[in-house]
């Protein structure tokens, strides 16, 4: 091959690259996300994940640390570090919430939160329903900040196209994309491609069963039709990364009427991930484009936040 | 859905990345994928956030059994209670006990550690004095439930039940 071939396909490369992974995304949908994310966090440590600050309480003997805290060297919990660690987790969610000191309050949030969930998965028990939060709380930092308001400072302004804002809502989508597919791999890599004709949802019943399940349970058939559907949708995930306009929606309602089926039978609510769905939706649109009244001249625009939207 | 909405207003000139900003975070997020997708493939539980999604991931047999541990406990006042294996309870949840069972096998004192975590959370309930680490069993058969039993795993008598492992001091119920 030529040199400027080689250039050629490079270049090519390059652009392709650009396009997937930093598509120009209106900076309102990173502002969106920030004030709907950062309150979930406050949500999920005080009510969802909340047994880090019990987990105080527990003897270091029941301890088994993720490689992730003996890497870290991050200490045992115990009744005080888990109080503070609380308190700048919520403060710093509540400053990003606001918009405010976004790279900052960001970053401490998204540390305080890896510390806050690795705890949580320090006694044995690992959930994988964070894994898109986290990677949206890792990446929200690196848009810095938005402008939802005329004049109110510096920032992207919401309705300008960013390929930093672009680059952290296409990786918080394939990290959703990853929940799903990487658990359809995880199926077939404990269970077996015969994972779908077993009894895995007469064992989730038998030990935590709603009065659904009971008459669900009775047909062993269904339940290996419905095993079959979940194998079949975790494996096609990705194709929701190519998806634009009506069927991206009907993709992304899909997994939410998913998400409520395994809640109303299992009470498995996998919340995490579904905020980060989100990610997928025109958020910006939810930040109201207008014309200034005044004061920008040159045919400038503001925007300001619509009612429940915004900031 | 990435491309935006039609503006009611003449579209902005969109801000690019430079060639490093987009160096970083292509690699960033390439590191990120495969240690993801390593995680899944050949890791375990303990390299979270790069661990297997394997919840529900394992095969069950239509015609196995169904294990479901609980902890149950004589306390100082001789009445026989559930011990609570929530949060609330003990600080661990059952799935916790049952993610370290073999270890409870192996070493029933560790059972010790449930009654202190019990008494730092509680201080005014009643102590327990032993303690015993069961299983109950339901077997299946062509994925019905027909049979339930219940196995003993452990038990473990603690030597101080006012303080178990030294804790709480004070003067305990």
């Amino acid at each position: 091959m030529s040199g400027s071939a080689a250039q050629a396909a490079a270049v090519a490369v390059a652009r392709a690259w650009r396009r997937g992974w930093a598509p120009a995304v209106p900076a309102g949908r990173v502002a969106v996300l920030r004030a709907v994310l950062y309150p979930f966090v406050v949500l999920d440590v005080l009510l969802l994940t909340d047994d880090p600050v019990p987990h105080g309480d527990v003897p270091v003997q029941l301890y088994r640390p993720l490689a992730l805290r003996r890497l870290l060297h991050l200490p045992a919990p115990s009744p005080g570090y888990v109080r503070v660690l609380l308190v700048v987790l919520l403060l710093s969610a509540v400053v990003a919430a606001c918009g405010r000191l976004p790279r900052l309050a960001g970053a401490v949030c998204a540390a305080a939160y890896l510390d806050w969930l690795s705890n949580a998965y320090s006694y044995t028990k690992v959930d994988h329903d964070h894994v898109a939060l986290v990677v949206a709380l890792l990446v929200l930092p690196t848009v810095g900040a938005v402008r939802v308001r005329p004049g109110s400072g510096r920032g992207t302004p919401a309705r300008v196209p960013s390929e930093a804002a672009g680059w952290a809502v296409r990786c918080v989508q394939v990290a959703v994309v990853c929940t799903y597919f990487l658990a359809a791999c995880a199926k077939v890599r404990f269970g077996g491609w015969d994972w779908a004709d077993g009894a895995v949802l007469t064992w989730a019943f038998s030990r935590r069963g709603t009065a659904l399940t009971g008459a669900v349970a009775a047909v062993p058939l269904l339940l290996v039709a419905l095993q079959w559907l979940v194998l079949v949708a975790e494996f096609l995930s990705p194709l929701v990364l190519r998806l634009r306009g009506r069927a991206l929606a009907a993709a992304v309602l899909f997994w939410l009427a998913f998400h409520l089926g395994t809640f109303v039978m299992l009470r498995i609510h996998f919340l995490p991930t579904v905020v980060c769905l989100l990610a997928f939706a025109p958020l910006e649109r939810l930040v109201r484009v207008r014309s200034a009244r005044a004061g920008s001249g040159g045919g400038a625009l503001a925007v300001e936040p619509a009612a429940g939207g915004g900031r | 859905m990435h491309t935006p909405g039609e503006p009611a207003v003449a579209p902005a000139a969109p801000r690019r990345l430079g060639a490093a900003a987009l160096l970083w975070r292509g690699a960033a997020a390439l590191v990120f994928l495969l240690l993801l997708t390593a995680g899944t493939l050949r890791g375990s539980d303990d390299g979270w956030p790069f661990a297997p999604m394997s919840q529900y991931a394992f095969a069950v047999d239509l015609d196995e059994e169904v294990r479901s541990p609980y902890v149950q406990g004589t306390g100082t006042d001789g009445a026989l209670r559930r011990v609570p294996l929530t949060a609330g309870g003990v600080g661990v949840e059952r799935a916790e006990v049952e993610g370290q069972l073999a270890r409870f096998v192996r070493d029933p004192a560790l059972l010790e550690a449930l009654a202190a975590a019990h008494a730092r959370r509680h201080p005014a309930r009643v102590r327990f004095a032993q303690l015993e680490l069961r299983e109950r069993v339901s077997d299946l058969s062509g994925g019905r439930v027909v049979r339930v039993r219940d196995d003993l795993l452990a038990s473990w008598t603690v030597p101080d039940p006012r303080h178990p492992l030294g804790c709480c001091g004070g003067s305990a119920p």
